[in-house]
């Protein structure tokens, strides 16, 4: 196992703690740290004697994958009554949701922090504070009140407006974000846009969007996967089972029968699911990495 | 000239703030004039309430459980904060260094947040699970005693868990506020012979303290209101020890499961003040080591 291998490393290592070697004994603790976990999960999946511990699978199999690909329904803990799934449903809920929460937070964040970069004029500090701020009342706080609008509203159990919802929620960190990189991009290209013959608005789509790209794909990433993981505004907000997105599924399959933990749970069936949820999640995450790294907020101003 | 540029800038505004203020600013007034009410969930009085004034927050003083909470939520907002800073200024550190390898490290180091976060707790058991969990495994190993992770330290296990999904964003925020240092400022502290130590300390630290700040706040915010991973270890009811009690599943569980809403929109309330007393002392701080 990895661990006598670990146990070797370091007793070498701790007889010369070089500031190289503690460097990447660091680095080992960190990586083990994130990966251990996730071990598991995937060895679980193909697993045909799953357990609530990390070890060699006794023998592989993609029966749990492939069950819940075809939405068999999956053991609860007492091994007798069953849990439906309803795959695609929540695949195609939890799209929904995600990009309309995606669409809402580029388009909205990105006006609002272009605004808020350009605007010469007193109180700007304040609107920016403001906006930080706006999402301060932790969000179990707020469910209810936001529960009883959303039905005044008409968009209880309406996906796209709950995306809607959602985006709301991180607006203000999205247009901390994007006004970092608006903030670099040099005033002289809209200038010169506009000496060209071009208005303000056209400027923007023209010449300064494009030049924020990178901005745009870090706003729109974060954006999607907190409503691909949103779990508390669903949980309240859609009352319909066939409306679930994949985050409320996972979690009513869990609680269907939760059992002690270690015990009687369908382990091999969850960590497939689990799988499957990361999935699309990893795929975009693998496609933005290189933007993620663009972030810039060195003119952030706080008063 | 100027004013009608402003105008359109001020337009470019309109439809965040419209959002914000409907289903933030409303929503949260609304939390705060319920706290004063005793209002309920279920039942007579979620038609027919009064209004307490500040009744609750008076009760909230000699409320016990609510003091056994706090404490456990404190405890969870430092340390996390501790780790996930730490951690996450470390990691931005290897993957802009100009290690072997680095680009690699950095997938497997973003990992976590390409996860959804309903999966973190679930992916945990593995770790804490009292009898041949990993970390249990790696404590006998050691000579340690092994811990009761998923009952007596189940404080500790969320924190375990909040810092393994948290340390990711901090890590992007540095890294890339790191990579933005211009390469004039490494050549000139090494000219000048600094250590190592002294380079990050006194010029590579300084250059990137608002992004160093801005990652603070955000981990201080995010963790205060922390619901999913102590909900997913607690259920619908808290547990006799009250451990994996955050305020924000206090709240949960005074609305939803004792059904005194108004009680657990006060308890809200107490959250989100401190959310902005922190945030400020923050601020201040940052302003003040300038």
């Amino acid at each position: 196992m990895s661990d006598i291998g670990k146990k070797k490393n370091l007793l070498a290592l701790v007889v010369s703690p070089t500031p190289t070697v503690l460097k990447y004994v660091v680095l080992l603790a960190i990586l083990l740290y994130v990966f251990l976990p996730l071990a598991w999960l995937l060895l679980t999946a193909v697993d045909t004697n799953p357990g609530a511990y990390l070890k060699l699978p006794d023998g592989l199999t993609f029966g749990y994958i492939w069950g819940i690909i075809t939405s068999k329904p999956i053991k609860s803990g007492s091994g007798q009554a069953t849990h439906p799934i309803y795959m695609t449903n929540w695949i195609v809920n939890s799209l929904v949701l995600a990009s309309v929460s995606m669409v809402v937070v580029v388009i909205c964040a990105s006006l609002a922090s272009y605004g808020l970069s350009r605007l010469q004029m007193r109180g700007k500090g304040v609107l920016m504070t403001i906006l930080l701020l706006a999402g301060f009342m932790p969000a179990t706080a707020k469910i209810l009140p936001l529960f009883r609008l959303c039905r005044q509203l008409g968009i209880l159990n309406n996906l796209p407006g709950i995306g809607v919802v959602v985006a709301s929620g991180s607006m203000g960190m999205m247009i901390w974000i994007m006004k970092g990189f608006f903030d670099n991009i040099p005033r002289d290209l809209e200038e010169q846009a506009w000496v060209y013959g071009y208005s303000r608005i056209r400027a923007l789509f023209k010449v300064v969007l494009p030049a924020a790209g990178p901005g745009l794909a870090v706003i729109a990433f974060l954006s999607f996967m907190r409503a691909w993981g949103a779990f508390t505004l669903p949980l309240v907000l859609i009352r319909k089972e066939s409306l679930f997105p994949i985050s409320i599924g996972i979690s009513s399959v869990l609680f269907a029968d939760p059992g002690e933990l270690g015990l009687s749970v369908d382990y091999g069936s969850i960590a497939a699911l689990c799988i499957l949820y990361a999935v699309p999640s990893v795929v975009i995450f693998y496609f933005f990495r290189k933007h993620l790294m663009s972030i810039r907020l060195t003119k952030i101003e706080v008063r | 000239m100027l004013g009608g540029e402003n105008r359109v800038l001020l337009f470019c505004l309109l439809p965040a703030l419209v959002l914000v203020i409907i289903f933030q600013f409303i929503p949260s007034v609304q939390t705060i004039w319920y706290s004063l009410t005793n209002v309920a969930l279920l039942g007579k009085k979620a038609l027919k309430w009064d209004f307490l004034g500040v009744g609750n927050y008076v009760r909230l003083v000699s409320d016990r459980y609510f003091w056994k909470s706090f404490s456990v939520t404190m405890r969870y907002v430092a340390v996390s904060l501790v780790f996930r800073f730490a951690i996450g200024l470390i990691s931005a550190l290897f993957i802009s260094s100009k290690m072997k390898g680095r680009t690699v490290i950095a997938l497997f180091l973003l990992l976590p947040m390409a996860i959804p976060g309903v999966m973190h707790a679930f992916v945990w058991i593995s770790m804490i699970e009292p009898r041949a969990g990993t970390i249990n495994r790696i404590f006998r190993w050691m000579g340690l005693p092994p811990q009761s992770w998923t009952y007596g330290r189940i404080t500790e296990s969320l924190i375990m868990i909040n810092t393994w999904a948290g340390y990711v964003l901090p890590m992007l925020i540095m890294a890339s506020a790191l990579a933005s240092i211009p390469k004039e400022y490494h050549e000139a502290a090494e000219i000048y012979g600094a250590s190592a130590w002294m380079k990050y300390w006194k010029v590579i630290f300084p250059i990137i303290r608002m992004p160093l700040m801005f990652c603070m706040i955000i981990i201080v915010k995010e963790d205060m209101d922390d619901f999913t991973y102590a909900y997913m270890y607690t259920g619908e009811a808290p547990r006799a020890d009250y451990k994996s009690e955050l305020l924000s599943l206090y709240a949960y569980h005074k609305a939803f499961n004792y059904y005194e809403l108004g009680y657990g929109c006060a308890v809200g309330v107490i959250i989100a003040l401190f959310i902005l007393v922190l945030t400020l002392a923050q601020v201040k701080a940052g302003r003040l080591a300038k």
